[in-house]
């Protein structure tokens, strides 16, 4: 049967007959940012959109991730692997590895008169290379044409360069700083910033349909033959390339660089905002089960009929069926509180409505009132109370989500949680790794991959031995070490790349953690043993954390021995052991943001702060930087000069829709110095705490009903 | 040359290395599970069923439902899994529950994009009326968690007698249509109702994601 029916979606989508190149959104340039090739545009992406480019020509390939922080923001990182002229330049300094970071800000929308125009630094972080800032307009004419125009200064600058138009605002900006092939990258290069010549770069783009597009650029990086500069070959200004994008979300491209060189590319990208999982696609809930009336107000229920224990084990297969693990339960004539390990949502507040329904069907129905009490590492997080008549009357009903939200009562758990029951006491799992491992000065990394074989033994819900047995199976690394250039600092993260690389089995770590919940709004952490692959020893933090509260401070003290670079018991190769410890405060600021500051010892024995700001969506997926200032000085820290990256955290079901609590994370540093450096430890308090307290809850109510 | 490339790309797979419970752990494991997700879209819902025969179906009057998902190319046949008010909601070999009141979809859960709430009993007086006007209010879960309401003016027309064949069975019946609009979103849902006022077969939109079920109750 087919109905003459016609479902509308989103009216934008039904009805829209939009240009080609507004369909498809922008195209990223070889840089990674949205743009021509290796010139900019002034185009954005939408907000949320997170891409990345790998792109490769002779002597030049790099990988770039940008991320659309906002409508007009956006910032990428990127990691490059080029060729540069020695000193003299008639050597080649072969695959040096840089990283570089750019920000971008675009001004206005464009409008029927009026292009956009947006200003940029690329590699603002760096001194030279690649540094570069610009001005840029674009306007679509018609469907498919977008024309470019553009002032660039640093190495967009370089080509055909007049006098800098802003000398008149300042005489020191006619001259661009000479870079020093010798300054440590990563200082703030805001003494180069709109410096020097400047010069004018142009291009279109032209999108044949959806899927192809072409584009013709003239460039203002002209690659001069100077030492340390990238040994790129430049015959021409002009540069063509073609785009292909088989589907949302990839676009792939070849271009004819500089009269010399062919370059490939290929970007992927998903948006935060647009979850391909959509709402998800884990099985329905079982739903409410309604009491009758009069049993409902029955002032007790018989006990020789429905005994505590017969109810408890029934809810517990219940809540095994859903991935969740009954913890404790105790039930009075109309209450019942209930203890859980949630093992499967991502949101605790969906949990939170797969176990009150659980409940209806399981409790006796004078048992009116639910308190739904989610645990992690043995502690009660949080306490929600929510009445059964409220579950029975809302569900499947318009509001039902905001009205249960609304007459939820949220506290602090510790002192209404039953005894936690033991569980099951032994697990373990069989997986890999792959990493690349960045060590000492001059760009060096080190790739590893191999197998990991980790295992937990619960001794108490709240006290658990973990460890992880590492074997590498690619392991790059066989070099002697190389000359510390900076022998005052102890090698507490430049000599990584030399653990773990005799290609023998290694063990990653193994500990003893214990967790509590020493008072009302405090919970504690211990960990004893290997803590992670190059420290051992002891760790303890204490946090206060209010259940209803956007502000979290917590305090970590630590003495950290460095281990062997064979990553077994000892400790004697480095003699090296340090106190390192922290006061953090973490601040959810709202509106999707949540910052992070950390006072405190660094493993270097340095002191200092580090300075967090996450853009945190509600499901969970999270781009966040970090800047660490410590008492080192640039030359002792090398290379970048401090501690700074980014970091992005996708969680599993935003791309299967499948139910989990797992995610994909990394964190991407610019050069890794000893400067600024903690402890990598696994299962710190906020991260444990904060999703089932009421700022992180509220994100996702949503799923409450789901 | 091409080496750097390589260090480069997998300089990318970094960015999906992975956390999280023990053999999920597994950064590889992730990074083709995530690609091959990125390449191949969403993983294909594969069609199931209740083993429940014709006969069955047949014999035991409000029982059984027979439903069709036409954009995950599904159908199944359910059963009561619980009942609140005028509501019962059903649920099928895969675990999809619909509830419904008095035959119209009110909620869905286990589809690409449920329908969280609604409330439809002014659609079910107007079929009842033999046409007329109705207000519908529909929540969806978005992306980020959060829920979408939609507010949508319905107007519901009768279009005249039908049979309809099903199971080897004729059944006599009229036909409504009701077409819904709302900032964003418009439908056109479609009922077969008997002469005792029972929706017999419907085909009813539940959200853009989810397109149409249609729904056969026996």
């Amino acid at each position: 049967m087919r109905a003459p029916v016609c479902l509308a979606a989103l009216v934008g989508i039904c009805s829209s007959h939009l240009a080609f190149a507004q369909d498809a959104g922008v195209t990223y340039s070889l840089n990674g940012a949205p743009g021509l090739l290796e010139m900019p545009t002034a185009q954005s992406a939408d907000a949320g959109a997170l891409a990345a480019t790998f792109s490769y020509a002779d002597g030049l390939a790099r990988t770039t991730f940008t991320f659309q922080i906002t409508d007009r923001l956006s910032g990428s990182l990127r990691y490059s692997i080029v060729d540069l002229y020695g000193d003299p330049t008639s050597t080649i300094v072969d695959g040096v590895f840089e990283r570089g970071f750019d920000l971008r800000y675009r001004f206005n929308d464009e409008t029927t008169y009026l292009p956009a125009i947006a200003i940029g630094l690329r590699d603002f972080l760096t001194p030279g290379r690649f540094g570069s800032e610009y001005l840029v307009a674009s306007k679509t004419i018609g469907e498919a044409l977008t024309v470019s125009a553009g002032l660039g200064w640093g190495a967009m600058g370089t080509r055909d360069g007049f006098d800098n138009p802003l000398g008149g605002l300042d005489a020191a900006l006619d001259t661009r700083p000479i870079f020093d092939e010798s300054t440590p990258e990563g200082q703030l290069a805001s003494s180069q910033w709109f410096h020097g010549d400047a010069a004018l770069f142009g291009g279109v783009e032209y999108q044949i349909n959806e899927s192809w597009g072409i584009k013709a650029e003239y460039a203002s990086i002209a690659y001069p033959q100077q030492a340390f500069a990238p040994a790129v070959d430049v015959e021409t200004p002009y540069n063509l390339g073609v785009t292909y994008r088989p589907r949302d979300g990839v676009q792939v491209g070849l271009a004819y660089l500089y009269g010399t060189e062919v370059a490939l590319s290929g970007t992927f990208s998903l948006n935060a905002n647009n979850r391909p999982g959509m709402s998800g696609r884990e099985t329905a809930p079982v739903p409410v089960k309604v009491t009758a009336t009069n049993s409902r107000a029955a002032a007790t229920w018989d006990r020789a009929v429905l005994p505590e224990p017969v109810l408890q084990s029934a809810l517990r297969t219940l809540l095994e069926a859903e991935g969740i693990t009954l913890s404790g339960l105790n039930l009075t004539d109309t209450t019942a509180r209930v203890r859980y390990v949630n093992g499967r949502y991502r949101s605790q507040a969906q949990a939170m409505g797969r176990v009150a329904r659980l409940m209806t069907q399981v409790l006796p129905a004078p048992i009116q009132t639910f308190t739904l009490i989610p645990e992690d590492r043995g502690m009660p997080l949080s306490a929600t109370t929510i009445m059964r008549r409220d579950l029975e009357q809302l569900e499947n009903q318009p509001q039902a989500s905001q009205t249960m939200f609304d007459r939820a009562v949220f506290a602090d758990a510790r002192d209404s949680a039953p005894p936690a029951i033991a569980p099951s006491n032994w697990t373990w799992g069989l997986g890999s790794y792959f990493a690349i491992i960045p060590f000492n000065e001059g760009g060096s990394v080190r790739v590893d991959a191999g197998l990991t074989l980790r295992g937990i033994y619960t001794i108490r819900p709240n006290l658990v031995i973990a460890g992880a047995l590492g074997q590498s199976v690619i392991n790059a690394a066989k070099d002697d070490p190389i000359a510390d250039s900076t022998p005052d600092v102890q090698n507490v993260r430049t000599d990584g790349g030399y653990y773990g690389d005799d290609g023998v089995p290694v063990l990653q770590t193994l500990t003893v953690n214990h967790y509590a919940r020493p008072a009302r709004n405090l919970y504690s952490r211990v960990s004893l043993g290997y803590l992670e692959r190059m420290f051992g020893g002891v760790s303890g933090e204490l946090l206060w954390k209010p259940v209803d509260s956007h502000l979290g401070i917590g305090a970590e003290l630590n003495y950290a021995a460095q281990r062997n670079t064979d990553m077994l018991f000892g400790f004697d190769e480095y003699d090296y052991d340090t106190v390192t410890g922290h006061i953090s405060a973490y601040y959810d600021l709202g509106n999707g943001y949540h910052t992070q500051l950390d006072v405190g010892r660094y493993l270097a024995g340095d002191w200092g702060a580090t300075l967090s700001v996450d853009r945190e969506f509600a499901n969970g997926f999270r781009v966040g930087a970090y800047v660490t200032q410590t008492d080192l000085s640039y030359d002792d820290f090398g290379d970048g000069s401090y501690s700074k990256g980014v970091r992005i955290v996708i969680p599993q079901d935003f791309f299967t829709g499948a139910a989990t609590r797992a995610s994909y994370s990394n964190t991407f540093q610019t050069q890794l110095g000893d400067g600024g450096a903690r402890l990598e430890l696994d299962g710190r308090l906020y991260d444990v705490v904060r999703d089932a307290h009421v700022a992180d809850l509220s994100d996702t109510w949503g799923r409450f009903w789901r | 040359m091409m080496h750097k490339f390589w260090i480069c790309l997998g300089a990318a797979t970094v960015a999906l290395a992975a956390c999280g419970p023990l053999n999920e752990g597994s950064t590889g494991a992730q990074v083709l599970e995530l690609a091959a997700t990125r390449i191949a879209g969403a993983p294909p819902v594969a069609a199931s069923g209740l083993a429940v025969s014709q006969d069955e179906i047949l014999s035991s009057p409000g029982k059984y439902m027979r439903v069709n998902i036409s954009n995950i190319n599904r159908w199944d046949t359910m059963a009561r899994a619980g009942t609140n008010g005028p509501r019962v909601t059903w649920v099928d070999g895969s675990n999809m529950t619909l509830t419904l009141e008095n035959g119209i979809i009110a909620a869905t859960r286990g589809l690409p994009r449920d329908l969280i709430g609604a409330n439809v009993s002014e659609t079910w007086h107007a079929i009842r009326a033999g046409g007329g006007k109705a207000r519908r209010e529909h929540e969806f879960l978005t992306d980020l968690d959060s829920i979408s309401t939609q507010l949508l003016q319905c107007s519901i027309a009768f279009k005249g007698p039908e049979v309809i064949e099903r199971l080897q069975n004729t059944l006599n019946s009229v036909r409504f249509e009701e077409e819904c609009q709302g900032e964003g979103l418009q439908f056109t849902n479609v009922y077969w109702v008997n002469d005792a006022g029972v929706i017999l077969r419907s085909l009813q939109a539940v959200s853009p994601d989810a397109g149409y079920l249609q729904i056969d109750a026996f």
